[in-house]
């Protein structure tokens, strides 16, 4: 997997990683990043099938997503720098906007995200940008409790 | 971007039984989708189509894939048959939506 994972993400290559759990369908990126392993988030409008906070506008978009983090305590931040104090999610778009993948800050100043279906790993925030999940486009931060 | 390469599925050998056939579009549809959170692009990928196209005689295939562990199949089961067991409030718990679909395969009798 660790060869496979360098092969779909060669910033994985020039940085140290750590696989951190087992491959589990039941959660992705957005779950991890806000904290939970029960559902799979993604705001399309089919709620018997997609897991989306309450209230929260059902559209991929940015302010979708700033929103869903927003209804966590997370407000738009400026930069990806490791602030004792506050926790903060970094969102991945493609060239034309569209979310893709978020990235969670861990205590130590390094970064954990969930890779779909497959398994959590701890990273450089900017290893995983590239093809697959395109860039980080927008910081989020909230107090660190 | 934002996906890996999306190939397009295989045309079936002649002899294919209904599992193979699925085994190798999942198999497809795996490689190409399971690092992505991208729900619409998981489940509009060619193969994962292809596998809806498979109709009703999937679905006890996919039942017992389900008794083994959660999956999203439970994405795929509700367009097949038309019909959902699981409550809104549920929605995207794969694992309470795994469990009403083998309730729902069980109801039906098809477990």
């Amino acid at each position: 997997m660790i060869d496979r994972l360098s092969a779909l993400f060669p910033g994985l290559q020039a940085s140290p990683f750590r696989v951190t759990s087992p491959a589990d369908p039941n959660y992705n990126c957005i779950a991890w990043a806000a904290g939970s392993t029960a559902d799979w988030w993604w705001p399309l409008d089919d709620v018997r099938r997609y897991f989306w906070p309450a209230g929260v506008s059902r559209e991929i978009s940015l302010p979708a997503f700033a929103a869903a983090f927003g209804a966590l305590g997370y407000a738009i931040c400026s930069d990806d720098s490791f602030e004792p104090g506050f926790e903060k999610v970094a969102i991945f778009a493609d060239a034309v906007g569209t979310p893709t993948h978020a990235a969670r800050q861990l205590p130590t100043g390094r970064w954990t995200s969930k890779l779909g279906q497959r398994e959590d790993i701890e990273h450089d925030l900017r290893a995983l940008e590239g093809d697959i999940y395109g860039r980080v486009v927008m910081m989020l931060q909230r107090p660190r409790t | 971007m934002a996906t890996t390469p999306v190939q397009k599925p295989l045309p079936p050998p002649n002899t294919e039984t209904i599992e193979q056939r699925l085994r190798r579009l999942e198999e497809q549809w795996k490689a190409d989708t399971e690092f992505l959170s991208d729900a619409g692009k998981i489940v509009s990928h060619p193969a994962f189509r292809a596998i809806i196209a498979l109709g009703r005689q999937a679905v006890p295939i996919m039942l017992r894939d389900l008794e083994t562990q959660p999956s999203l199949w439970v994405w795929a089961l509700p367009e097949i048959v038309g019909e959902s067991p699981v409550s809104p409030g549920e929605g995207g718990n794969i694992r309470k939506m795994t469990e009403a679909w083998l309730k729902w395969g069980r109801e039906k009798g098809l477990r």
